[in-house]
């Protein structure tokens, strides 16, 4: 296929599998609870992270984009109320910070020239992902789906209404924070697939079209990976066939699958009456 | 009979607020009974709600709910009490169904581990029955009008087989058929649940009228305790 080895092509068609499938399905939390902004904060901040570990090289930078995407899941609610800072205005200050660092550290890393594996931690890599990396994503995925399931019955209600939820007797400060370290673990796993720069698209735009098709949010947990894969095998084949870098491949097929969604949506066509 | 809300000298301020919303309130509600609050807006009314249930923590005083003391805290004692929020309508993007809204007053409480069974559907059922909106159940929530909103909330509660109401202005915003059918519901879920009430409403109705007593906040403090003044309907 595409004149590459099945060895090389499958572990990349599984991670980006993967990576669709989980991105999306976490992305219909951040969509619908409006944490684009946090989102966005967090790969930014797993870019930073992953670009430190190139750079110290002691460790696997996966380890490393989690640390810090765990640390700002940790600290923006904190940092929000002793600022007294709405959290999007926050969130726009430790996006500079993250790039910066993000930045110095791929510059001090040892392999930092333009087209080296570091800089694919921006946009991606075809060929950066082996079968160890997808025993890792697979194995998010599986706990990310023990981990809804396991708070389904708050995750659920946090979806329709928190202060309802809160009302009813159900703990949704914590079911929040662990929703918001599973969105920051899933972007810094994912990363290395689809780069720190438009991991963001993977998240938001499948879940963002998802919501297009359904009023029911079962349909839409079920509509969005869907989507999520979709994107993804076609940004890999576009990417593969095209010689293009994978993640803005991916994006350019979310942004697809986004605004045919929007052009089809049957919302829009009946403007009534879904299930 | 025993109180199922106590109130004493309560004070609460809203965070980064200077005065105290609430200063200084006792109140009372007996098993069974409908308290209905009424006041000008900003007086103390939904922050009564809020410090009954342990939404907003209170500065001073004692408030005791089904016999507890409550805090923030206090998810368990939470499960007890149905309240439904001022103002809380769905816009029309809203992804879920009437019968999951009403589905979700099953959740709190519910051990981790316990998966929802048919008699939680078969509850959720009967309350969509009770309330008269069975055939609503399939529907987008968004897509109903404010008084069928708010009569999915009526049945939400009733499915949560709550020991307490908390009703935030349940009739605001609605037309006049409307506001006496609310009333006439929030009668039915009390009566079917054995539930007392506490019923926020700054306008004079069908909802007030029907309440035990009367209680009138004016800048965090009761002002005025009453009865109702029941107007005899005429008989031909």
């Amino acid at each position: 296929m595409f004149g590459l080895p099945w060895h090389i092509i499958l572990p990349t068609l599984l991670g980006s599998l993967l990576v669709g499938a989980m991105c999306s399905s976490i992305g219909t939390f951040v969509v619908r609870l409006k944490l684009s902004s946090l989102g966005f904060a967090m790969s930014h901040a797993a870019f930073a992270g992953a670009a430190l570990g190139l750079m110290v090289t002691v460790v696997d930078p996966i380890w490393t984009a989690i640390l810090f995407a765990v640390l700002m899941a940790a600290a923006l609610g904190p940092i929000a109320d002793l600022s007294r800072l709405q959290v999007d205005t926050v969130v726009g200050a430790t996006f500079p910070l993250t790039m910066a660092l993000g930045l110095i550290f791929i510059n001090k890393s040892p392999s930092s020239g333009i087209g080296s594996g570091a800089l694919s931690l921006l946009w991606g890599s075809v060929l950066g992902i082996t079968i160890g990396q997808v025993y890792v994503l697979a194995g998010v995925f599986v706990a990310m789906v023990g981990v809804l399931f396991l708070f389904g019955r708050q995750f659920f209600s946090l979806l329709l209404d928190r202060k309802l939820a809160t009302a009813s007797g159900l703990n949704t400060a914590r079911a929040f924070y662990v929703l918001l370290f599973v969105v920051a673990i899933v972007v810094a796993v994912s990363l290395r697939v689809t780069g720190g720069l438009l991991i963001y698209a993977l998240m938001i735009l499948p879940a963002s079209a998802a919501f297009q098709w359904a009023y029911d949010i079962k349909k839409v947990f079920l509509i969005a990976p869907l989507l999520g894969i979709l994107a993804s095998l076609s940004g890999f084949v576009l990417s593969l066939g095209a010689d293009l870098p994978i993640g803005a491949s991916i994006a350019l097929c979310c942004a697809a699958v986004f605004f045919g969604s929007i052009l089809l949506s049957p919302k829009r066509r009946r403007g009534r009456g879904l299930g | 009979m025993d109180d199922v809300v106590s109130l004493v000298d309560v004070r609460a301020t809203y965070e980064g607020e200077r005065h105290a919303t609430l200063a200084g309130v006792t109140l009372s509600v007996s098993s069974g009974e409908r308290l209905a609050i009424t006041g000008p807006n900003g007086a103390g009314k939904t922050t009564i709600l809020e410090v009954i249930n342990g939404l907003l923590p209170i500065g001073s005083g004692t408030v005791r709910t089904l016999g507890r003391e409550v805090t923030s805290a206090s998810h368990r004692l939470r499960a007890q009490i149905a309240y439904v929020p001022q103002n809380l309508f769905f816009p029309p993007d809203t992804p879920f169904l009437v019968c999951d809204v009403v589905l979700t007053a099953r959740f709190g409480g519910a051990s981790r581990w316990r998966f929802f069974t048919a008699a939680d559907q078969d509850c959720v059922e009967g309350a969509l029955l009770a309330v008269g909106i069975a055939d609503l159940k399939g529907r987008p929530v968004g897509r109903l009008s404010g008084g069928q909103q708010r009569k999915v909330l009526l049945a939400r509660a009733l499915a949560q087989e709550a020991k307490l109401l908390l009703l935030d202005e349940p009739t605001a915003n609605l037309d006049p058929e409307a506001k006496r059918e609310v009333a006439e519901l929030v009668a039915l879920v009390q009566r079917d649940l054995g539930a007392a009430a506490v019923v926020v409403s700054h306008e004079v109705g069908p909802l007030l009228d029907g309440s035990d007593r009367v209680v009138t906040v004016e800048a965090g403090r009761i002002v005025e305790r009453a009865r109702p003044v029941r107007i005899p309907v005429a008989t031909h």
